[in-house]
């Protein structure tokens, strides 16, 4: 948070110790399955949110990302399937006594009653009494940075501010855990990533778990302690969100996070995490190897990974010809064409060796770890 | 994203006698046509036709249905006309007192129809026109006019004039704007104005009460007399006559409104019409 | 006349009216529109606002409006119009309001099959309405039958001629005015501001009470308003179903018209109805202006 924030009276790293339950704020979804007629929109889905941690769910949008979270959430019923929080099955339990705080695309704010009435909402419905109600408002309102404006009707404030009073609303209860659904997707570009920090600020401070729902890759590598990326219903992969960048298991994922080359291959001989693949024209080379199982192979090198080289390199490297090269600022895009293939390679405008032309003959190159082997998706 | 709203099923039982109380007074209608006996009574004891033939044999009803046709016939051509190119003439114009002949044209549809039956009623003596259809036909003109004028209007609402002026900058007659660029645009609100104007002047009474006479008494006229009497099975006949024509100008909306895929662009229209009670 | 005209044209003012165009060369005159917007502004002005016009003369003459308003029976009248109109006005925005919220739950098809059973009566005349209601209402009718074959009651009830029938019958002629615009203003509510209040821990009756309710006031306020404005024109509903007490001012402007042949005080009293009706509409435009406060989006 940017402006000042009073300090949580909770220690960051361990709420849940302090409420004396170690699963005080998790979410455990168990073999989810949603189907709407024969239409599955969430199939066997298993995950689990622990307690103060931040995972996203990342996907395309029919990817079953928010009917996954509308069913946390107790919106939608399950097909079949457990959703545990704080470790208690909850499929019989309305939205209303879940106790999650939940922050919908467009806010969702009530229009007709004041930032201040918005947050006491929850406490109203709990049955608090209007002082403590007001206090507590309060401070929530002073939490996100609005102390002061607890007056104002929503359609009185900027989108940023709509966010922050639905953010204080969500948390005011303390719920065990906190929905978002593309919460920022209404922002523009500085405002979104300003919120990204104070949100993220926010939650550590407090130590609340969070469900966090975007089609966003950015958002989601910036925010989430373990991103779940999801696909037709399914995950398709899961980790850190470095770990998920770096090294994807199939295509679609090194597609989806991001740019990234695609050099289909033959897989020659596998060991240790380390594959040597045939890459055609590209020659020999060693790549990085989950050990993921498929039909046809490719090699993924995104482009901040390929870097010139001298023509003297033996292994895990190619010649080619520069295409063309666009600076973006920060940094430099060359495309390149390397065999039959062309591919695009980005490098930091600072170490930029000056004079490279089209038409120049170039060696790149890459290392074995930041090259992964993957799966091509039929 | 489809999602799970709780479907009020105590709402839904206890709308239940709501939409019979809606719809079990225009259903009973047509079944108590064909009683036999002299005296109305639902259910029906006996069925016959009688009543059927009884109606359309008596010279009495057979005028005052052809009166209520001629009349709503005059209203039906001269809303559309004057109605449609009203609406055609304003759009994409702004002058001063645009609002002011706006207002004349929807005012009619917003005075009582009592005050306007009385309004007409002295002019048209006054001006000596008695005794036929035709001030009743203009009078249910007067106040179809609006309706006309805002289905077209409704129509023309997705027209850019930027459009109209290109073609005509492009060379296109007045003649040709029209017929090309404006009639395939308010066709729909052309018929649905005519279908309103219809509507609205063959269940009209309260005016064509006041400018009847005997040689020009429409079939509501008819009825409302009648009924004051007696609720004869010929009274019954005339009003499943016009349930059927409600039913078919029902269809047409629901229609339209399948068509359009939105229930709420209707909704404004519908909340103004006929207002005589 | 023709300054206000399209800003593209290519000719040069040349576009006086009646001047010949170019031959062979299609020009659009600029007058065009008002040769369309003529004859409605004509027809208007003959047979709307002269007859209107006549009307306000008229209600000058004779001390028209001390003495109608000095007439028991106007007064009567005035008192009937008013409370017929509010108890018809209440009943029908609450029967009105759960027919919009259960057409509101449904999904779309459910939809357009219950607006039709709303619009079916709303397409049928007030006298064939009318006529089905005192079919339905009369002794040996369908409601005593049932009353009776029920055992409920012993000999039929005296349910036709009446005050109430006559409210029955307008609540069932107005209440498509009614559930038109409520439904327009549960249809702009945000779904998601539902999920919210149920996720913040509100419960069904919570939920309607302080989210749904007061969303829709704006549009409850115009439903009544408009409701009651078609109310206080009735006419042919208090003569078929209601008794000689049940008289409405409409009816007496008949009355003034037609049986006393005071056409003074019968265009008096209809521009008192003018009068009261204009002020309800502009309220109700009013209404519907500020109604757009809290719609989605």
């Amino acid at each position: 948070m940017k402006s000042p924030t009073p300090t949580p009276t909770t220690t960051p790293s361990t709420p849940a110790a302090a409420a004396g339950d170690e699963r005080r704020g998790s979410i455990e979804l168990r073999r989810v399955r949603k189907t709407y007629g024969n239409l599955a929109a969430v199939d066997d889905l298993d995950l689990t949110v622990r307690p103060g941690e931040f995972v996203t769910l990342l996907g395309p949008s029919g990817s079953g990302k928010t009917t996954t979270m509308m069913m946390v959430a107790g919106f939608e019923e399950l097909t079949s399937g457990t959703v545990l929080i704080d470790g208690k099955p909850v499929d019989r339990l309305p939205p209303k006594d879940r106790n999650l705080g939940v922050v919908f695309q467009s806010y969702a704010l009530f229009p007709h009653m004041s930032a201040a009435q918005n947050v006491e909402f929850p406490l109203r419905m709990r049955g608090v009494r209007a002082g403590e109600r007001r206090k507590r408002a309060e401070e929530a309102l002073a939490r996100v940075g609005l102390a002061g404006l607890g007056d104002r009707r929503p359609r009185q404030m900027s989108g940023g501010q709509q966010q922050r009073v639905a953010l204080a609303r969500a948390l005011v209860f303390n719920p065990a855990a906190l929905l978002l659904d593309e919460p920022m997707a209404a922002l523009d570009k500085r405002l979104r990533e300003q919120m990204q920090d104070e949100v993220k600020t926010l939650q550590r401070a407090l130590g609340i778990s969070v469900l966090f729902v975007t089609h966003d890759q950015d958002e989601a590598m910036s925010m989430s302690d373990r991103i779940v990326v999801m696909r037709d219903g399914r995950i398709v992969q899961e980790g850190a969100p470095e770990d998920v960048y770096a090294h994807p298991r199939t295509d679609w994922v090194a597609n989806f996070l991001g740019d990234t080359n695609l050099l289909p291959c033959k897989v020659l001989e596998r060991k240790d995490g380390v594959a040597v693949v045939d890459l055609g024209s590209w020659g020999v080379g060693r790549v990085r190897d989950l050990g993921a199982r498929g039909d046809t192979y490719a090699v993924s090198i995104r482009p901040e990974h390929l870097r010139f080289v001298d023509a003297e390199r033996t292994e895990n490297r190619a010649t080619g010809r520069v295409l063309s090269s666009t600076s973006l600022g920060a940094t430099i895009r060359h495309r390149l064409r390397v065999g039959e293939k062309d591919i695009v390679m980005r490098e930091l405008s600072a170490g930029t060796r000056a004079g490279r032309g089209p038409d120049d003959e170039v060696s790149v190159g890459w290392t074995q770890d930041e090259a992964q082997l993957l799966v091509l998706e039929p | 994203m489809k999602r799970a709203s709780p479907r009020h099923p105590s709402a839904l039982i206890a709308s239940v006698p709501v939409f019979l109380f809606l719809v079990v007074p225009t259903a009973i209608v047509v079944p108590v046509a064909f009683n036999r006996s002299r005296y109305i009574t639902f259910p029906p004891d006996q069925l016959s036709t009688e009543a059927i033939s009884g109606f359309f044999g008596d010279p009495a009803w057979m005028s005052a249905l052809l009166a209520s046709l001629q009349a709503s016939g005059i209203a039906v051509v001269v809303a559309v006309l004057l109605g449609g190119s009203a609406a055609v003439a304003l759009h994409g114009r702004t002058f001063p007192g645009r609002a002011v002949v706006t207002g004349v044209i929807i005012a009619p549809m917003i005075v009582p129809a009592v005050v306007m039956a009385l309004a007409f009623y002295q002019f048209f003596i006054s001006v000596g026109m008695v005794g036929t259809v035709l001030p009743i036909g203009l009078a249910h003109a007067v106040i179809s006019v609006p309706y006309a004028f805002l289905t077209v209007r409704a129509g023309l609402a997705g027209l850019n004039p930027a459009l109209v002026r290109s073609a005509s900058s492009l060379g296109a007659g007045a003649f040709s704007v029209m017929r090309f660029v404006y009639l395939p645009v308010i066709r729909p609100g052309l018929v649905a104005g005519a279908l309103f104007a219809f509507s609205v002047s063959i269940d009209e009474t309260v005016i064509a009460l006041f400018l009847q006479s005997p040689s020009a008494t429409t079939l509501p006229v008819k009825m409302f007399t009648d009924i004051q009497y007696n609720l004869t099975p010929k009274i019954a006949v005339s009003s499943a006559m016009l349930v059927t024509v409600a039913t078919l100008g029902l269809l047409v909306q629901v229609c339209f409104t399948i068509r359009r895929r939105s229930i709420a662009r209707l909704l404004p229209l519908t909340a103004a019409a006929d207002q005589t009670g | 006349m023709t300054s206000t005209a399209t800003p593209v044209a290519a000719t040069p003012v040349t576009a006086a009216v009646g001047a010949d165009p170019p031959r062979g060369r299609p020009r659009r005159p600029r007058s065009a529109w008002l040769l369309l917007l003529a004859p409605v502004l004509v027809f208007d002005a003959v047979l709307f606002l002269t007859p209107i016009g006549r009307l306000v003369t008229q209600s000058t003459h004779d001390q028209a409006y001390q003495r109608v308003l000095k007439d028991p029976l106007v007064v009567r009248s005035m008192l009937n119009t008013f409370e017929i109109s509010a108890l018809s006005t209440l009943a029908t925005v609450v029967i009105g309001y759960l027919l919009a919220v259960v057409i509101w739950r449904r999904g779309p098809l459910m939809r357009v099959i219950l607006f039709a059973l709303v619009l079916l009566p709303f397409w049928t005349g007030v006298l064939v309405k009318n006529f089905a209601w005192a079919v339905l209402l009369q002794d040996n009718g369908l409601v005593n039958s049932a009353l009776q074959g029920l055992g409920i009651t012993d000999g039929p009830l005296a349910l036709l001629h009446n005050r109430f029938a006559v409210i029955v019958g307008m609540v069932h002629y107005l209440l498509p005015y009614a559930v038109f615009p409520i439904f327009a203003a549960l249809a702009a509510i945000d779904d998601r501001l539902e999920l919210a209040a149920r996720s913040l821990g509100a419960g069904e009756a919570s939920v309607f009470r302080r989210i749904i309710l007061p969303l829709t006031v704006p549009g409850v306020s115009a439903a009544g308003l408009l409701v009651f404005i078609i109310s206080t024109g009735f006419f042919i509903t208090p003569v078929v179903l209601g008794g000689p007490g049940d008289m409405m001012i409409a009816n007496e402007i008949d009355f003034y018209a037609r049986q006393l042949t005071d056409f003074a005080g019968a265009s008096a009293l209809a521009l008192l109805l003018t009068l009261v009706v204009s002020v309800l509409v502009a309220a109700y435009q009013r209404i519907l202006r500020a109604g757009g406060e809290y719609e989605a989006g």
